[in-house]
């Protein structure tokens, strides 16, 4: 058993040396027969049976050892395949895992979006409730400017001084300070000293569908200035139109 | 004796000659299994120590030589350092791996893909 799992190159190097061995001893003994002049041929036709046959072993040996050359290089070549498979293999490995990540990505961002969709369908609002508000929005301009505003209208989306003047609050302060806030003719209608016959029609008020629309606070946006003041109500615009705080492209 | 030995050594070498002669299958693997014997540089030994010839030393130089040159190629043949049927088992390993790898990666390339459309 033991002499089975030694290598081909022990083997080969074992007889190797038993071959030197055995030519040594019959050169010896070839010499020393003649020098002694002492036959002993039993001794040297033994050596030399035993030297033919570790040369024939030898000779098989190398055979194998040979054989087992080319089947290295076969291996070698198997081991290159292997190593380039292993490389294919972690390749697609890589790349399943990156699908991996994708489709979990993908499935959790769907999953949030049928949470959000059941969230929704949970509190779920009437589309006719939605439209009203919407227009209730919309409908005093604060969104957009209404179709028939030019440049030089005084409408704003939000209250003008003129607005807020003619309001509670303003004709509260006006009464009290009488005479002072008035500098500006302008603000005679504002200020509530104009009757309304005298309030001025332009062409965005009775061409405006919005006026039946709005909210009853906005009713008098459109009767403040009389047409004799129209272009001092202009500069009047224009003055507070460049006041920071009325400007429109005050935004936010 | 001598001479018988001599004989003995030629015929010897005559039969390992026939011998590979009949191995003609690599021509290279023959010739160095020729290469490997050591019988006819122990045949020419005898023979001159027959005439008493001064080539004895020579051929002796040349005996230890060709020992020296035979150990160093048997430490460069490679696939050596293992049995016969060691390497076989190896080389069977291998070509099992070899199979699988191929089988594995023919079975994840098969498998069925996904429709991803274009958007």
């Amino acid at each position: 058993m033991a002499a089975s799992e030694r290598s081909t190159k022990d083997k080969l190097l074992a007889v190797l040396d038993d071959l030197e061995v055995l030519c040594r001893e019959l050169i010896e003994l070839l010499a020393l027969s003649r020098n002694q002049k002492i036959a002993q041929p039993g001794e040297e036709n033994q050596i030399l049976n035993m030297l033919i046959q570790k040369d024939g072993e030898f000779q098989e040996i190398v055979r194998v050892a040979l054989e087992q050359g080319k089947t290295q290089e076969e291996m070698h070549l198997l081991e290159k395949e292997v190593e380039k498979r292993d490389g294919d293999i972690q390749q697609l490995q890589k790349q399943l895992k990156e699908a991996e990540h994708i489709l979990a990505t993908a499935v959790y961002q769907a999953k949030e979006k049928l949470k959000s969709i059941e969230k929704a369908r949970k509190g779920a609002i009437s589309s006719e409730e939605l439209i009203k508000y919407a227009h209730r929005i919309s409908a005093s301009n604060a969104v957009a400017a209404p179709l028939t505003w030019v440049p030089g209208d005084p409408r704003r989306p939000y209250p003008t001084d003129l607005e807020m003047r003619s309001g509670l609050l303003g004709q509260q302060s006006n009464l009290s300070t009488n005479g002072v806030n008035g500098h500006l003719p302008g603000d005679a209608l504002a200020a509530g000293r104009l009757p309304d016959v005298l309030a001025p029609q332009y062409p965005w008020q009775s061409n405006d569908m919005s006026l039946n629309l709005l909210p009853p606070n906005h009713s008098n946006d459109f009767m403040l200035e009389p047409p004799g003041h129209n272009k001092e109500n202009e500069d009047d615009v224009e003055v507070m139109s460049t006041d920071s705080s009325s400007s429109s492209s005050d935004s936010d | 004796m001598a001479a018988a030995v001599a004989v003995a050594v030629t015929a010897a070498t005559t039969t390992t000659t026939t011998t590979t002669t009949t191995a003609t299958a690599d021509v290279k693997a023959s010739i160095k299994q020729e290469d490997c014997s050591f019988l006819p540089i122990v045949h020419d030994i005898i023979k001159c120590m027959d005439k008493d010839s001064q080539d004895v030393h020579q051929e002796l130089n040349r005996l230890k030589t060709k020992l020296q040159e035979t150990r160093e190629l048997i430490l460069a043949i490679p696939g050596i350092d293992l049995s016969p049927e060691q390497q076989q088992l190896q080389l069977q390993n291998l070509r099992d791996q070899v199979r699988t790898k191929n089988e594995l990666l023919q079975k994840y390339k098969s498998l069925c893909m996904f429709d991803i459309p274009k958007t």
